[in-house]
């Protein structure tokens, strides 16, 4: 029955529903923020000249410095980017360009498997696969282990990005007569750019902040150093080792490099969303 | 006396076990349009793919037969040899949305690695979009994307696009069925040119369309060539029952 | 020019070559009575295949453009003119073979005193005259000009009314013209029908151009 007010009851319904998403939308907002604020207030005050080019010092000295996790974080990323990024985006390519086959179904799985394995558990594989046989702790160990984490989530924006690409435009190219290789690397990839960049880009704000997989390979380093065959400190080790720590000196620095770390995923991501708009292809 | 420049013998297509295109001979004469038309399902698509060696790119698609190009066998012949002899123009109009309107038109060149002066570039893009009715239109916007035109005009861009290749053959698959009419009747017309330099093979299932571009006419039922004729004669008298049913309507 | 555009205007021109081929199938006539030419009347006889080679071509091109075209509108009703104007001007080429028969049939020269009478040459040129205003209306497509034509019809409905009187009398006066007269009356009768194909045409003018059908209507 359509009375005057059953219908108000529903249009009162409806906004009520309508303002509890919007309040529960602005409930996921808010740890966000309070993560941002009280980090960044805690940890903008101890960054300075010194604190990106030293080196920690010794406890009691003051001056210390994240020189060698930044520097250490950087080419662990790096490493692990030159081995996961070939690796990952052929295989996304395999994936949208076979989706029926066995191999690939199978291939599907493990890396849907390979997403959830935690990040300790990569860490210790990576130990027993390179730290034990080449006989000691190193960055190149380190990547291997964040290689890992990195590949399930740039094989599945490839996979994703370039399974959204049209049939038409393959057809197009094959028309032309191309060749496979060149369908993919010229027309496909292309197209399928800015997809394929932001699954890096995000896969690469994922591991810059992970700890566990790097505490048994690559253990960490008071020096600076920049030898992938030697143990090498990071930004999240850092963290972990000085805020444990009982020095007051180290935890400054430990609230600095949150702040540093913070600030870059937040920008890594920003710049993901602003790229991937502008690189966007109009199909 | 008409050359023949396709012509097909017992050619068979199967997807898996599918046999969709029966036994079908025919010979598609030089520098005129031959329109295949039938109901849906009738394999006229599949026979039309069949000839630039594009039915096999499916999975679990096969072919018997031949299919001779002059006096080479198509089926024979390395695919991509086969594509750059035989153009293709498809349903939906897809210049590629990365390149501007010129890099488009010379797609064919550009992305298959072969490298030509600035000149003959220049030239075959002009050329080729004169000869798509696209040059006064779109030449003072070569350097735009050319997802930006309407869709007759990227129609008539991937039309372009494949004559650049300079084929002897043009394959279209129901070109101007995601057309406005206006597009189509500009894409019409331009049939009428271009059959003066390539052949034309047109699958349409808007049998005015056949009856309006085509000079012979082709009509497919359920993977078999049922009727081909000169389209006069297809449309006022047509010898098969089955033809006249589906030209009057008829077929249930 | 579109593809139905040439048609159209190829069509046109054909049903113009078959009017002047008619137009001089008439005049011919004329002459041959003038000069009692036996063998431009069986020239004429010749010719009267080329008519209807004309008649069955432009059936056909008819019937190919609607089934390739399927026009519509203005298309659709000067193709349906033209089949009927068509068969008008087939009809007219018919009555210029019958005429150029009687002709090969008189043994003698019809007698000049006769046709001065009954005004025969004036009803030859007036019909030629209608027949060929009717080939200018359909290729201006003036309208005007085709209801002009009917008033002058009936100019030659006054001369074939007075005809059997002005005939009865020359028989009257003279009976050796008795053969003549008749021949000259039925000649009278034929360009009669001449100028009736030609109002009928008219009709089919002013049906295509202005889509307004004038059979059938009193005092059109």
């Amino acid at each position: 029955m359509n009375t005057n007010a059953h219908v108000k009851y529903r249009i009162g319904k409806s906004r009520g529903f309508q303002g509890l998403i919007l309040t529960l939308a602005f409930a996921c907002v808010i740890p966000l923020l309070a993560i941002l604020v009280y980090i960044i207030k805690a940890g903008i005050t101890k960054i300075n000249w010194k604190f990106f080019v030293n080196v920690p010092k010794p406890v009691g000295e003051a001056g210390g410095g994240i020189a060698n996790a930044l520097l250490g974080s950087f080419i662990i990323i790096v490493v692990a980017s030159i081995i996961a990024i070939p690796i990952g985006v052929l295989c996304g390519i395999y994936l949208s360009e076979n989706r029926k086959s066995k191999l690939a179904y199978w291939t599907r799985l493990c890396v849907d498997i390979l997403q959830g394995v935690p990040s300790i558990v990569v860490g210790i594989v990576a130990y027993f696969w390179m730290v034990k046989p080449l006989g000691g702790f190193s960055a190149l160990s380190g990547s291997v282990a964040l290689a890992i984490m990195m590949l399930p989530i740039v094989i599945r924006s490839t996979e994703e990005t370039l399974k959204l690409l049209p049939d038409t435009l393959r057809e197009a190219a094959y028309a032309l007569g191309m060749p496979f290789h060149r369908v993919i690397l010229k027309v496909i990839v292309p197209c399928g750019m800015s997809g394929i960049l932001s699954g890096v880009m995000l896969s690469v704000a994922r591991i810059a902040g992970e700890t566990a997989p790097l505490l048994f390979t690559a253990f960490g380093n008071p020096y600076l150093s920049a030898n992938i065959t030697k143990p090498m400190q990071s930004l999240p080790l850092l963290i972990f080792n000085y805020a444990t720590s009982p020095y007051n000196d180290w935890h400054d620095l430990a609230w600095g490099a949150s702040c540093v770390l913070l600030i870059f995923v937040l920008v890594l991501n920003i710049s993901t969303k602003l790229i991937t708009r502008k690189w966007k292809v109009q199909l | 006396m008409e050359s023949t420049i396709i012509r097909s013998i017992d050619y068979n297509a199967y997807f898996g076990d599918n046999h969709v295109v029966k036994n079908v001979n025919i010979e598609i004469p030089k520098n005129s349009v031959v329109a295949v038309m039938g109901p849906s399902g009738c394999g006229k698509t599949t026979f039309l793919r069949g000839i630039n060696r594009m039915h096999e790119l499916i999975p679990g698609a096969t072919a018997k037969g031949k299919i001779m190009l002059n006096n080479e066998d198509v089926m024979e012949m390395h695919p991509i040899f086969v594509r750059l002899k035989i153009g293709m123009v498809f349903q939906r109009p897809n210049p590629f949305p990365n390149l501007s309107i010129y890099d488009n038109v010379i797609a064919g060149y550009k992305l298959n690695g072969i490298k030509l002066p600035k000149a003959e570039k220049d030239r075959i893009v002009e050329h080729s979009l004169t000869r798509v009715a696209l040059w006064k239109e779109v030449k003072d916007s070569l350097t735009k994307k050319g997802s930006f035109l309407s869709g007759g005009q990227q129609q008539r861009l991937c039309i372009a696009r494949a004559v650049a290749m300079e084929p002897e053959v043009l394959l279209f698959d129901e070109p101007t069925s995601a057309l406005d009419p206006i597009s189509t009747s500009t894409v019409e017309e331009l049939f009428h040119e271009l059959k003066k330099n390539y052949s034309l093979i047109i699958v349409t299932h808007n049998m005015q369309q056949a009856a309006r571009v085509s000079d012979k006419t082709a009509f497919f039922y359920m993977g078999e060539l049922v009727e081909y004729d000169e389209t006069k004669q297809m449309f006022t008298n047509p010898t098969d029952i089955r033809t006249q049913n589906y030209i009057t309507g008829r077929f249930s | 020019m579109t593809q139905l555009e040439n048609e159209i205007t190829s069509l046109k021109s054909e049903v113009i070559s078959m009017w002047n081929l008619v137009e001089l199938q008439l005049q011919k006539a004329k002459t041959a009575i003038v000069q009692f030419d036996r063998d431009l009347a069986r020239e004429i006889v010749l010719k009267e295949k080329r008519v209807n080679a004309f008649e069955l071509k432009i059936d056909r091109d008819c019937e190919n453009i609607f089934a390739l075209y399927c026009p519509v509108a203005i298309d659709l009703r000067f193709l349906l003119a033209v089949l009927k104007i068509n068969n008008n001007l087939e009809r007219v080429g018919d009555i210029a073979e019958g005429i150029a028969k009687y002709i090969i049939e008189s043994e003698t020269v019809f007698d000049k005193h006769v046709y001065d009478v009954t005004e025969l040459l004036r009803m030859f040129d007036d019909s030629i005259s209608i027949l060929v205003d009717a080939r200018t209306a359909f290729e201006n497509e003036d309208t005007v000009l085709a209801r002009s034509l009917f008033k002058r019809d009936e100019i030659l409905d006054n001369i074939n009314k007075q005809a059997i009187d002005r005939v009865s009398g020359c028989i009257k006066e003279n009976m050796e013209v008795m053969k003549d007269s008749l021949y000259i009356m039925s000649i009278i009768r034929k360009l009669e029908r001449v100028g009736d194909q030609s109002k009928n045409i008219a009709e089919e003018i002013i049906f295509f151009v202005e889509a307004k059908v004038l059979k059938h209507q009193k005092g059109a």
